[in-house]
């Protein structure tokens, strides 16, 4: 997988020609130009020391240019050119130019070495139980050298939610990535995520946290201020208990008009004390979730 | 009425000032920036997440500013194009390789990009995108200013691009062999 050009330029051929017209009138000695090949590496790994072929003789100046590499040497043709491990360590394209009495160019590709670390994006990092896919994952294997591994690889998606529920899914890498999705569980509490590759395995949590309140319904009974209204502690439809701070509406209307008090979820329920003296409907709500609605009649 | 006249040498001064001018007007003008590249996105492949119309414009946007930058920087050698697109390994990478070019003289243009760029996957949660781009462009490699290798190329790289705190960026640039 490679390929070669020889570079002809302007300038290159302006010079060749006033050379050959100083060595026609015998103002120098001539050399005629001989042929150069390269043959450069047809499959290179990251990391892996290598080698071009070369043919011809006497020296020439050899650069090689890479995707975090560049550099400039001299060389003997007719051996070989080493290329270290640490000129190669990028994946990509390569081009080697060797320049005598006029320069050759040939290409070859590195490609990624098998994978050693795994890049694994999981998102949300707090979701509401019971939700249908509302977590995901993304995995992309990497080598050594930071280079993305192309070649399929199967990376297996775990997921341990907090109830016991597991479930495990092989994906193969494509494009080098492989991704899944996966519903929340039923119970409140952190899901533990893993991807594994071989021996590589990388864990995420995501915290399953209740979902909205479900049932909620309030109480109310007279205090020497007034009307004191709690909630029953607040659970979603799965009995988890919605999390304190979570914002609970309490609305009372009467002749005087409507009036409304948020109040956080504290110790699982809401409570507020309301100045009812005339007949008053009290509800409750929380997010888009309605309670019951309580009828106070005159104090 | 008082008569200027110049002396014959004066003017073979100014001659050849003058050639120098244009000659350093010409050489100015191979500097100049390069061409803006010219991109074309395809998101018929886009998955598992559809691309929105606004994410596709930025993403095209800020990926043929990347390429701007990446060849301002391999034509100049300088380092400071660099910041603003590239992250993580890309820049890494990149940044090794001007510094090379720094350290051996050697400088490459990236002439009359075009990129064909097909997005094969968006993230679920839209944090990450990967892109197929097929370039052609025209390549040249000078050594000082010597043209050690021109060649009109067709490249194909491998991108992924994450999203910033304003734009979108090039955490990893991988040439492939094909796609």
């Amino acid at each position: 997988m490679w390929s070669s050009t020889t570079t002809t330029t302007p300038n290159r051929s302006a010079g060749r020609a006033a050379f050959l017209l100083l060595a026609a009138t015998g103002l120098v000695s001539t050399s005629f130009a001989q042929t150069v090949e390269m043959r450069p590496p047809t499959a290179a790994i990251a990391g892996q020391p290598n080698a071009i072929q070369t043919s011809g003789s006497g020296e020439a100046t050899f650069y090689l240019l890479g995707p975090a590499h560049t550099s400039k040497q001299l060389v003997n043709l007719g051996h070989e050119i080493q290329l270290p491990a640490d000129q190669l360590r990028a994946a990509g394209k390569y081009l080697a130019i060797l320049c005598s009495s006029a320069c050759q160019s040939a290409s070859f590709f590195v490609t990624a070495a098998s994978p050693a670390s795994l890049s694994f994006l999981v998102h949300p990092s707090r979701v509401p139980v019971k939700q249908e896919n509302a977590i995901s994952g993304v995995a992309f294997p990497f080598d050594k050298f930071s280079n993305l591994v192309l070649s399929p690889v199967t990376v297996d998606f775990q997921l341990k939610l907090s109830g016991g529920d597991s479930l495990s899914r092989p994906t193969p890498t494509q494009h080098g990535v492989a991704w899944f999705r996966a519903y929340s569980g039923n119970h409140a509490g952190a899901a533990q995520l893993v991807a594994s590759l071989g021996d590589l395995s990388v864990r995420r949590v995501v915290q399953q946290v209740a979902s909205d309140p479900c049932n909620l319904r309030i109480r109310a009974q007279r205090t020497a201020k007034g009307i004191l209204v709690e909630t029953e502690p607040v659970r979603d439809c799965s009995g988890n208990p919605v999390p304190d701070g979570t914002i609970v509406t309490f609305t009372e209307t009467g002749p005087g008009g409507k009036s409304t008090v948020d109040m956080p979820i504290k110790l699982g329920v809401a409570r507020v004390e309301l100045l009812a003296s005339a007949p008053a409907v009290i509800s409750v709500a929380s997010g888009v979730v309605m309670g019951n609605e309580l009828r106070l009649g005159a104090q | 009425m008082t008569r200027h006249v110049l002396a014959p040498g004066t003017m073979v001064m100014l001659a050849l000032l003058s050639l120098f001018l244009l000659s350093f007007r010409a050489g100015a003008a191979d500097f100049s920036p390069a061409s803006t590249p010219q991109i074309e996105i395809n998101t018929v492949n886009s998955g598992p997440r559809a691309m929105e119309a606004l994410t596709q414009q930025n993403v095209v946007r800020h990926y043929g500013r990347a390429w701007q930058s990446l060849a301002d920087a391999f034509d100049r050698n300088t380092l400071v194009s660099l910041n603003d697109y590239f992250v993580g390994a890309a820049k890494d990478q990149l940044t090794g390789t001007v510094k090379e070019q720094q350290r051996t003289g050697i400088h490459s243009r990236y002439l009359d990009q075009r990129h064909m760029v097909d997005v094969v996957f968006y993230a679920p949660e839209g944090d990450v995108v990967m892109l197929h781009d097929t370039v052609q462009c025209d390549l040249e490699v000078y050594d000082g200013d010597k043209s050690i290798h021109t060649e009109p190329a067709v490249l194909h790289y491998v991108v992924l691009m994450t999203p910033g705190a304003d734009r979108w960026v090039i955490r990893q640039l991988q040439a492939v062999p094909q796609f």
